[in-house]
């Protein structure tokens, strides 16, 4: 009986890597080699694929790609929290309304859109940003439009309830203004945020439910492309663009680039983050 | 000012439409001069299989990349045979750009492409046989390595073979190692194809 080999050589770990980087935009440098060989040996073991070899050929040419997804899923971290990647707040704040603010009609408002909302994290943690770190508030009103295919995660986000470990990121001045204290040691977000931010059911790949969503400034949709397969980024891209003012902007997740799924999109390195702009006039 | 709520959730107040949104009233739109009418008539006719040969006549004359870029995200969901078709059509074009979209569009249709893959390694235009091994790099298709041996084995122009060695370098198996080796030997005169031999067979023979 011939054992396993489930050892991952430095040219698998090349090759892997290279492939990888050409599905998702993420790259893993040689410092994550041990991250990555474990979860590698771990789906070789599930599949009963053997070695790094027939996993390899089968991870790419596998009809499905639904082994690709899952191998997705593992090396990525699904977590959410208050203030994640808080760089593109801080570009939404000192590049991006200012931008935007130049050309709008006074008395409109500034639209934006989170999609995925997941469990509210990222809208409200938008929401927070602009109330207090963006002087344009007291002249602007703001639109925060949060989306998201689970029903069950809409109603975790409504109820606006948290662990410590989603808002420990916050600074404690802003836990304290913003949330209360729980009798179970969870926080729950204001009611003035709750109230404020409008979550909604939408399946991105339904154009029955995206065809609605137009006029926004902003987009936010980080950590949902790197998902998708091919054709559904194309056709996210395309719920984007139309969905999006012209000039307005979206932002992804740090690992994903919008280059490598259309080329409609305008490139706009700001300080703090890159970002993809619908052009003008369109 | 302030964060502030929609009263009504729907998100736009009304639907502009000049036409209706049925198939007629969609192809008549695809001709609009207003290119965002052109670019929602184009998603909107992703539904209609009967909708190809409008598309893909509007694809080849169809200046603006916005809605260019809605047709062939239509034609990959339309995905018939007549849709591939009209984006083999593409990679004929002199436009640069229409043909890297359409091979771009083509990697993400692997059964689709599969029936014509065969014609398109035949065909008598080199350049339309490198488009097709550059289809193969991403293509999720079991044949990918198969058809690859074939190409480094036939193949008379030495830029398509150089293609496929490259791809090879990085799918191919031991399975591949014998036509790489004997394509060295059709090229003696080339040492690039010596190179890229060398290295693909490093890769595959790595441990």
């Amino acid at each position: 009986m011939s054992m396993a080999d489930n050892t991952i050589t430095y040219e698998d770990f090349l090759k892997f890597r290279e492939f990888f980087y050409r599905k998702t935009g993420i790259h893993f440098e040689d410092s994550k080699r041990y991250f990555v060989d474990k979860r590698l040996v771990e789906r070789i073991e599930a599949t009963g694929s053997g070695n790094f070899r027939s996993y390899f050929t089968m991870l790419r040419f596998q009809t499905s790609g639904e082994e690709l997804q899952t191998l997705i899923n593992s090396m990525t971290v699904n977590e959410t929290y208050f203030f994640r990647e808080e760089h593109q707040f801080k570009c939404l704040v000192n590049s991006l309304l200012p931008q935007i603010t130049k050309t709008k009609k006074p008395g409109s408002p500034i639209r934006i859109w989170s999609i995925p909302s997941s469990s509210g994290e990222e809208p409200y943690s938008i929401a927070i940003y602009l109330t207090e770190f963006w002087t344009g508030i007291a002249i602007w009103d703001v639109e925060i439009m949060a989306s998201d295919i689970d029903t069950n995660i809409l109603k975790k986000a409504r109820a606006g309830k948290y662990s410590p470990r989603s808002v420990q990121h916050l600074p404690e001045r802003l836990l304290s203004r913003h949330f209360k204290r729980l009798p179970d040691g969870d926080y729950q977000i204001s009611d003035d945020f709750r109230q404020a931010v409008e979550f909604t059911r939408v399946n991105l790949l339904d154009p029955d439910d995206t065809r609605p969503y137009r006029g926004f400034d902003v987009i936010f949709c980080r950590n949902l492309l790197i998902y998708f397969d091919d054709l559904s980024r194309r056709r996210a891209a395309d719920v984007f663009f139309d969905a999006l003012n012209p000039g307005g902007f979206i932002c992804l997740g740090h690992s994903e680039s919008m280059s490598r799924i259309s080329s409609v999109f305008k490139v706009c390195k700001f300080p703090e983050a890159i970002v993809y702009q619908k052009p003008e006039g369109r | 000012m302030a964060i502030v709520k929609r009263k009504d959730t729907r998100i736009v107040d009304r639907d502009q439409r000049s036409r209706n949104r049925d198939f007629n009233g969609l192809v008549a739109q695809l001709s609009d001069s207003n290119p965002v009418a052109r670019r929602w008539a184009a998603r909107d006719l992703a539904t209609y299989p009967e909708a190809v040969a409008v598309l893909t006549e509007r694809l080849e004359k169809e200046s603006d990349g916005t809605v260019r870029e809605a047709i062939l995200t239509s034609l990959i969901l339309i995905g018939t045979p007549a849709a591939v078709e009209g984006l083999v059509r593409c990679l004929r074009s002199e436009d640069a750009a229409l043909r890297n979209d359409a091979i771009e569009a083509m990697k993400s249709m692997p059964d689709e492409v599969t029936p014509v893959m065969t014609a398109l390694l035949h065909d008598s235009d080199s350049d339309v046989r490198i488009f097709a091994v550059n289809i193969l790099e991403s293509l999720r298709h079991p044949d990918v390595e198969k058809w690859l041996i074939e190409v480094i084995c036939e193949d008379a122009h030495v830029n398509v073979c150089a293609t496929a060695v490259d791809i090879l370098s990085e799918v191919g198996t031991e399975a591949a190692a014998g036509a790489l080796e004997a394509l060295k030997a059709r090229f003696p005169g080339e040492p690039y194809i010596a190179f890229s031999v060398d290295l693909a067979l490093k890769r595959i023979r790595a441990e």
